[in-house]
């Protein structure tokens, strides 16, 4: 099997797994006890959220193995869970600011959890636009790791805040905490997004290492005329 | 009074629907971008 029918198969399931899990978010689980519909939006804000933090954790690892090996694999992949991790945390403030108003009165407020998602985003973005603005190969991906490494700091006390702070959003739920008519479709969708999620690093970082060897490869020669 | 939150299903369609759009659109651009490194090589 190529490495672009693995791919594609990722993405086939975890399209399919979203759209079954979606469903089942939509139209079969039961509606919050307080919440009431507005809670449907947690099918999609908690997959994203988690695969966001996943997603961000392995930029972390394959910074550091660059840094360690020096292997151009390591700096596509690097590449590649940098863009996807910015695009989830972007969903992910946008369907929080869309839960927020309804049940929170407010799109945005400046609490823990909120201000460090944002300081995630910002930080991750302006790595990604780092990596655009630098044209050498070798300079663009140490610099990006180093940066990477640091940011990666903010990482855990995203994951954190809502237990150090009092914060207006709700602590982490458990399976135990949370009726199993919604337990079902929130795990369906981190599955399908985890399937889809590999799918797009797979392709994501082959974009990366094929603009990396037309950056490397020499000028081709002159032709007389 | 309940203590529910009545309606609000524009908010879920708003947040599944920006969701599904955008990743649309990013598996769009991954295509076009994977293509048009395909072809330079």
């Amino acid at each position: 099997m190529t490495r672009q029918r693995v791919a594609a198969a990722f993405a086939l399931v975890g399209l399919g797994l979203l759209s079954w899990g979606s469903y089942l978010g939509l139209w079969v689980a039961p509606p919050d006890r307080y919440m009431g519909d507005v809670q449907r939006i947690m099918y999609v804000h908690v997959p994203t959220a988690w695969l966001a933090l996943v997603v961000f954790m392995l930029a972390f690892v394959y910074a550091l193995l660059f840094l360690i090996r020096r292997t151009w694999r390591w700096d596509a992949l690097h590449e590649a869970t940098l863009e996807i991790g910015v695009l989830y945390t972007a969903l992910l403030c946008i369907q929080g600011a869309l839960w927020g108003k309804p049940t929170w009165g407010v799109y945005w407020a400046w609490d823990p959890r909120l201000t460090t998602v944002a300081v995630m985003l910002l930080s991750f973005a302006g790595i990604l636009s780092l990596r655009h603005f630098l044209d050498d190969p070798l300079r663009r991906a140490s610099w990006s790791a180093t940066a990477t490494i640091l940011a990666s700091a903010n990482v855990p006390v995203v994951y954190y805040s809502v237990r150090w702070w009092n914060s207006l959003h709700q602590l982490q739920s458990t399976p135990k905490t949370v009726n199993s008519a919604m337990v079902e479709p929130l795990r369906i969708n981190a599955f399908g997004l985890l399937a889809l999620t590999i799918a797009l690093i797979m392709i994501r970082s082959w974009i990366a290492e094929a603009r990396r060897r037309r950056d490397l490869a020499p000028p081709l020669p002159e032709i007389e005329a | 009074m309940t203590g529910m939150i009545q309606g609000g299903w524009e908010f879920v369609w708003a947040a599944y629907g920006i969701t599904g759009v955008a990743m649309g659109i990013y598996i769009a651009s991954l295509w076009i971008r994977w293509k048009a490194e395909d072809k330079s090589e």
